[in-house]
C-alpha cells in the first residue's frame, strides 16, 4: 500500500513537472534559509554555555546615570578583587582585564594587536585549554604571554611555538621580549576572550607584567575601564551581591561615581544574548521571523498549486473511491505526495548548506557551524522538518480533495468552489504583502544607511586615511611625533597630516563635566574631550565658526575649542559671546578658556545625538593614537605607497596599518550593514518564492481557462484583450496587498528609525519603487504565459473538449 | 430458481432544483436475480446512470427500499455500504476512468490494495486476469498508450479482479467504434455465461440485445420490461 502511494505520488509529481519544480524550488529556498538561520540561532544560544561552571559565571556591568561617564561592559577594577576577599562564601573567583592595543614584532614583521592585560585566573576560571604549554604555569613569570592559535599561525606559521619570544611595545616607546608560554585551543563562543566581536584580543598577558605597560592601575577605585568577571559559589545567586557591591562602592569611590554608578552582575549566558541593547537577540528574532515567513510563502505556493490542480486530481480521486478507497487512505496518499516533495527539497537544502553557509557568513559576520558539528540528535531535525512541513503543505489538498463525492468527481461536475478561490487569492495576497513589506523595508534601510555615509557627516571623509602610531606619551614623544607628522606632510601626494587621539569612530578618550563659569554651580554638562593637533580641523574639513584654531604646539592644557552643540548646551547665545570665556570643570580647581568654536560633526554613530565636545591640544595633554592623512585627489594606491615608503623610513618598528574613513564608518555601522544585507537577502528570497508562486498560479489559471479563451477569441477578442483579462485578476490582488503592506512597512521602518538620532524622512519613493517592481514583474509573468494561449487558434482549444 | 441479488421497492431519487423537487427516479420496483444480464435503455436523462449509481451505492435513493444480497442498503451506514460494494460490485465506465499515473498492471491491482490482499496473492490474481484478457504484453503500458478498446478491456479487468457478484456498466461501449464494441459486448456475454450478473446502461439496440432482459426507462419510470 505504502509502496503504491509512494509510486503514484512520484509519478504524479513527475507528470506535472513544472509545478513540481516550482514547489521544490520554493521549498528549497525556504528550507535552506531556515536551516541556516536555525544553525545560527542555535549556535548563538550556545554562547558562553561552554565555559566551565557557566551557570555561576557573571560579569559586572555598569549602569551610569550619565551615559558619558563610561561603557556598560567595563567597571571599577578593585571591585571584583574585594568581593572575593571580603565575601569568599559568595564569590569563588574573579577575572579582570584591561584591553590595550600595541605593536607586536616577530623578527622584522610588525603587527598591531589587541592584548588583554588581566588576572592570572584567566585559564583556570573558565577552563580554557592550551593546545601547547602548561595551564598551571603559563602566567607564573612576568613577561609571559598566552596567544590564540590564529595569532601563532600569523606570527610563526605554526601553532607549536611555546618557548619562542615576541617583542611587544609599551606606551613609553620601549619594546621588550615576551616568552610565549601557551597557545590556546580554539575557544568556544564566549564573552571573555572577545567581549564584543569587534574588539577581539589575541594575546593574553598577566598583570604581573602590568608595570611595564604602565597602564591603568588595577587598584584604582575611580577608573571604570576594566572588564570584570566573577564566578559565584555554587548555589549563590546574583541578587546576593547587590548589598556587598553597594557597600564597596560607597566605601571607596568618589562622590560623582557613587551618585552615577550602579554595578549589576549579569550572568554571562544572558549577557551574550542581551549585550548591545539586546541587538543579538533582536537579530535572532528578526531572522527567525523572516525564516518562518519564507517557509510559509513556500507552503502557500504548494497549497495554491494544489488547489489549482484539484480539477485534474478529482477524477483520480473519484476512481479510487469507486474502487474502494476510503477517505483515510486518500488523505494518506496526498500527504505522502507532499512529504516526498518536502523531503526532496530538504535533502537538496542539506546538500547546499555548505555553499550557502559561506554566503550567510557575510550576513551575520560570523562563521556558521557545519552540519556535522551539530550533535547527532540534530539529525532528527531535518526529519521532523520533512514531516511537519510535509503535513502542513499537504493538509489542505489532502482533506479537501478527499472529501469530494465520487460521482460528482467522475462526472467532471467538480469546480473549484468559491471558498477555494478565495483561499487561493488570500494566500496570494499574503505572499504579495510579505514580498512588498520586505522589499520596501530593504529600500528604506538602504536609504538610511546611505545617509550615514553621505554628505551630512559634518566633515569631509573623502581621501582621508588613518593609521595608528606607536605610543610614547611624553612631551618628548609628542614632539617627535609632530616632527614626524611634518615630514610626512611633505610627501607630494599628501595635502595635510594630523596627529590626534580620536578619529571619528566613536572611540573617545575621556569625558569632562563642565559649565559656564560663575553660573549655575550645580549643573555640569558631560562633554566628550578630544585631543587633537593644530592640523586636525583642516585635515577633516571641519569649519571654524569663530575664534581661532589651536596654535601649533599649544602647550596650555586649559585652552579648548568647543563645538556648536557645546556652545548651546553651556548656554552661550552666540559664538562671539563664547570666545575667551571660562569654563569650570567639575571636581577640579582649574578653568578652561574657550579659544574657538567649530562646527558640529558626527563623531559617533548616528544612533547617538551629537554631544558637547571639547578639543585640547595634543602638545599639552600628550595623548595620541592616530595620524590622519588627507590625500590629494589622484592615484590613491600610488599615494599610499609613497606614504608607506616614508613611514618605513621614519618608523621602522611600526606597521603602516592604514584604514580609509569609509572602512572606519563601515565598522561603526557594522550591524546596520549586516541588516542591510539581511534585508536584501530576505527580499530576494521572498521575491523569488512569491514570483514562483505567481508563475504557478498564472499557468494554472491559463490552463483552466483555455477553453474560455478559445470562445472569447471566436467572439472577437484580441490578444491584448485576453492578456488584460488575466493581468486584471492579479493586479486587483496586488492592489489589495499594497493597501495592507504599506502601513505595515511604514510601522516597521518607523520603529527601526526611532533607534537613530538622525534619521531620514520616510518618503514615497521606496514604496513606489517596491510596488512598481513587484507589479511589473507580475505583469510580465502573466503576459508571457497568456500570450501562448492567446495566440493559439481557437479551433484547437475548443476541439479538446 | 436462482437467488435474488437485489430488490428495489418504491425506490425514488429526488433532487432539488431551485425550489422544485425533481424526481430523477420515480417509485421504481425491480428485482435482479443472480446470473441475469440486464440492459437498461432509454433516452438521455431518463435516469439510467442515476439508477446504476444508486444501485452501485455511489449515490443513494432518497426514498424507498433497496435490498442487496438480503441486506437493507437503505438503512445502512456509509461505512458498511462501502464495505458491501467494495466486496460485491465492480464498475465499468463509458470513459474507462483508468488512473493515468498507473500502468495496466497497477490499475488492475488497485482494488486489491484497498481490500488489503497480500502482495503474493495480488500478483497471482493480476497475472491470471492479464492472461485471461490476453493483455499480458501490455501490462507495463500506461492508459495513454492504449486504444479505447484496450483501455476498456483493462477497465473491465479491473472491475472483475475482486471477483464481484455484480458488474455495473454505464455505456461501456459509448466511446468505442463498432468493432471494439462488438468485442467488448462478446466479452460481457462470455462473463455472463461464467455466472457474473451484469447490469448495463446503453443507447444501442444491438448492445441491449446481448442482455437477457431489457428494461426501458423514461423520465425516471420503468415503462416496459
Amino acid at each position: 500500500m505504502l509502496k503504491n502511494h509512494l509510486k503514484i505520488a512520484w509519478r504524479s509529481l513527475k507528470k506535472k513537472r513544472l509545478y513540481t519544480v516550482i514547489n521544490i524550488l520554493g521549498l528549497f529556498a525556504g528550507i535552506s534559509f531556515t536551516l541556516l538561520i536555525a544553525a545560527f540561532v542555535w549556535q548563538e544560544l550556545q554562547g558562553n554555555k561552554n565555559l566551565k561552571n557557566s551557570d555561576s559565571q557573571y560579569m559586572l556591568t555598569s549602569q551610569w546615570k550619565d551615559p558619558n561617564m563610561g561603557v556598560d561592559f567595563a567597571t571599577i577594577g578593585p571591585l571584583a578583587e574585594r568581593l572575593k576577599e571580603q565575601y569568599p562564601n559568595l564569590v569563588a573567583d574573579y577575572y579582570r582585564w584591561d584591553g590595550i592595543t600595541s605593536i607586536v614584532s616577530e623578527g622584522d614583521k610588525n603587527f598591531k594587536e589587541g592584548i588583554q592585560l588581566g588576572d592570572e585566573s584567566f585559564l583556570s576560571m573558565y577552563g580554557f585549554k592550551l593546545l601547547h604549554g602548561d595551564e598551571s604555569t603559563a602566567f607564573k613569570n612576568p613577561f609571559s604571554v598566552v596567544i590564540k592559535p590564529e595569532k601563532a599561525m600569523k606570527f610563526f606559521g605554526k601553532t607549536d611555538v611555546v618557548g619562542k619570544t615576541i617583542m611587544i611595545q609599551n606606551f613609553g616607546g620601549d619594546s621588550k621580549a615576551f616568552t610565549i608560554t601557551g597557545v590556546l585551543e580554539k575557544t568556544p563562543e564566549n564573552s571573555v576572550t572577545p567581549i564584543i566581536n569587534k574588539q577581539s584580543s589575541g594575546l593574553f598577558i598577566a598583570k604581573n607584567s602590568a608595570e611595564y605597560f604602565n597602564r591603568a592601575d588595577f587598584h584604582d577605585w575611580n577608573l571604570p575601564i576594566f572588564a570584570c568577571y566573577v564566578e559565584l559559589q555554587p548555589g549563590i545567586n546574583a541578587s546576593q551581591l547587590e548589598l556587598p557591591l553597594k557597600r564597596l562602592i560607597e566605601d571607596h569611590t568618589s562622590e560623582s561615581i557613587q551618585s552615577n554608578l550602579k554595578v549589576i552582575p549579569v550572568k554571562l549566558t544572558d549577557y551574550y544574548l542581551n549585550r548591545n541593547n539586546s541587538s543579538l537577540k533582536k537579530i535572532l528574532y528578526a531572522l527567525s521571523f523572516v525564516g518562518i515567513f519564507i517557509i510559509l510563502m513556500a507552503l502557500v505556493n504548494f497549497i495554491n498549486i494544489a488547489i489549482g490542480h484539484s480539477v485534474s486530481r478529482v477524477k483520480e480521486i473519484g476512481v479510487r473511491k469507486v474502487l474502494g478507497s476510503n477517505r483515510k487512505q486518500l488523505i494518506f496518499q496526498f500527504l505522502s505526495e507532499s512529504i516526498i516533495l518536502v523531503a526532496v527539497a530538504t535533502i537538496l537544502a542539506c546538500l547546499a548548506y555548505p555553499f550557502f553557509s559561506k554566503v550567510f557568513v557575510e550576513l551575520v559576520g560570523k562563521e556558521i557551524m557545519s552540519l556535522s558539528q551539530f550533535p547527532t540528535y540534530f539529525l532528527l531535525i531535518p526529519l521532523l522538518f520533512i514531516l511537519i512541513i510535509g503535513i502542513l503543505a499537504g493538509f489542505y489538498p489532502a482533506f479537501v480533495l478527499s472529501s469530494f463525492k465520487s460521482i460528482h468527481a467522475l462526472k467532471g461536475k467538480f469546480k473549484i468552489g468559491a471558498k477555494g478561490v478565495y483561499l487561493q487569492k488570500s494566500l496570494l495576497c499574503f505572499q504579495y504583502v510579505t514580498a512588498l513589506v520586505v522589499l520596501i523595508v530593504a529600500l528604506l534601510v538602504t536609504q538610511q544607511l546611505d545617509s550615514f555615509f553621505g554628505k551630512n557627516l559634518g566633515y569631509d571623509k573623502e581621501y582621508i586615511v588613518t593609521a595608528a602610531v606607536p605610543r610614547d606619551w611624553t612631551a618628548n614623544g609628542v614632539q617627535k611625533m609632530l616632527t614626524l607628522r611634518n615630514e610626512l606632510s611633505e610627501v607630494s601626494s599628501v595635502s595635510s597630516v594630523s596627529l590626534s587621539y580620536e578619529i571619528p569612530n566613536g572611540n573617545n578618550g575621556f569625558q569632562l563635566a563642565v559649565n559656564k563659569a560663575n553660573e549655575n554651580p550645580e549643573e555640569f554638562y558631560a562633554s566628550q574631550s578630544l585631543v587633537v593637533d593644530d592640523a586636525y580641523f583642516d585635515t577633516y574639513g571641519i569649519p571654524l565658526l569663530k575664534g581661532s584654531y589651536l596654535k601649533p604646539g599649544e602647550q596650555n592644557p586649559d585652552y579648548a575649542l568647543i563645538n556648536e552643540k557645546a556652545l548651546h548646551t553651556y548656554g552661550f547665545s552666540t559664538a562671539d559671546e563664547a570666545i575667551g570665556q571660562k569654563l569650570k570643570v567639575d571636581n577640579a580647581e582649574y578653568m578652561l578658556t574657550i579659544k574657538g568654536v567649530i562646527g558640529d560633526f558626527h563623531f559617533e554613530s548616528m544612533q547617538q545625538p551629537i554631544k558637547p565636545q571639547l578639543f585640547f591640544s595634543v602638545s599639552a595633554l600628550h595623548n595620541y593614537r592616530y595620524l590622519s592623512f588627507k590625500l590629494k585627489p589622484g592615484d590613491i594606491a600610488q599615494s599610499l605607497t609613497e606614504i608607506e615608503q616614508k613611514w618605513k623610513q621614519l618608523l621602522p618598528n611600526a606597521p603602516f596599518d592604514y584604514e580609509f574613513i569609509d572602512d572606519t564608518l563601515a565598522r561603526l555601522y557594522e550591524s546596520e550593514l549586516q541588516l542591510k544585507k539581511a534585508t536584501y537577502t530576505a527580499s530576494l528570497l521572498s521575491l523569488i518564492v512569491a514570483l514562483l508562486g505567481i508563475f504557478g498560479m498564472v499557468s494554472l489559471t491559463v490552463n483552466r481557462r483555455f477553453k474560455e479563451v478559445g470562445i472569447r477569441k471566436v467572439l472577437g477578442a484580441s490578444v491584448t484583450n485576453i492578456s488584460i483579462l488575466f493581468v486584471k485578476d492579479f493586479l486587483i490582488i496586488l492592489a489589495i496587498s499594497v493597501l495592507i503592506a504599506c502601513p505595515i512597512a511604514y510601522l516597521i521602518i518607523n520603529q527601526w528609525l526611532d533607534n537613530y538620532s538622525y534619521r531620514i524622512a520616510i518618503g514615497f519613493n521606496p514604496f513606489l519603487i517596491g510596488i512598481v517592481l513587484v507589479g511589473s514583474i507580475t505583469i510580465l509573468l502573466v503576459v508571457l504565459q497568456t500570450l501562448k494561449t492567446a495566440i493559439t487558434n481557437p479551433v484547437n482549444s475548443l476541439r479538446s473538449e | 430458481m436462482s437467488n435474488t441479488i437485489l430488490k428495489l421497492s418504491q425506490a425514488t431519487r429526488e433532487v432539488n432544483s431551485g425550489s422544485n423537487k425533481i424526481a430523477l427516479l420515480d417509485n421504481l420496483n425491480m428485482e435482479v436475480k443472480e446470473g441475469e444480464f440486464i440492459s437498461l435503455m432509454g433516452p438521455s436523462g431518463s435516469g439510467k446512470s442515476t439508477l446504476l449509481n444508486c444501485i452501485g451505492m455511489l449515490d443513494n435513493f432518497t426514498d424507498g427500499g433497496y435490498v442487496f444480497l438480503g441486506e437493507p442498503v437503505h438503512s445502512m451506514k456509509e461505512r458498511n455500504r462501502s464495505k458491501l460494494y467494495k466486496e460485491y460490485i465492480g464498475f465499468v465506465f463509458q470513459a474507462y476512468h483508468l488512473i493515468d499515473e498507473l500502468n495496466v498492471w497497477e490499475n488492475i491491482e488497485t482494488p486489491l490494495l484497498y481490500k488489503n490482499i497480500k502482495s503474493s496473492e495480488r500478483k497471482a490474481l493480476v497475472a491470471d486476469m492479464l492472461d485471461r484478457f490476453n493483455i499480458v504484453g501490455k501490462k507495463d503500458l500506461f492508459p495513454i498508450q492504449l486504444s479505447g478498446g484496450q483501455q476498456q478491456l483493462v477497465g473491465i479487468a479491473r472491475a472483475l479482479i475482486g471477483s464481484p457478484k455484480l458488474i455495473l456498466a454505464d455505456e461501456p461501449t459509448g466511446n468505442l467504434n463498432s468493432k471494439q464494441s462488438t468485442e467488448i459486448m462478446e466479452l460481457f456475454s462470455e462473463l455472463n455465461k461464467q455466472g457474473v450478473t451484469i447490469i448495463q446502461a446503453t443507447h444501442s439496440e444491438k448492445n441491449a440485445s446481448y442482455g437477457s432482459r431489457i428494461i426501458n426507462l423514461l423520465d425516471g419510470k420503468i415503462v416496459s420490461e
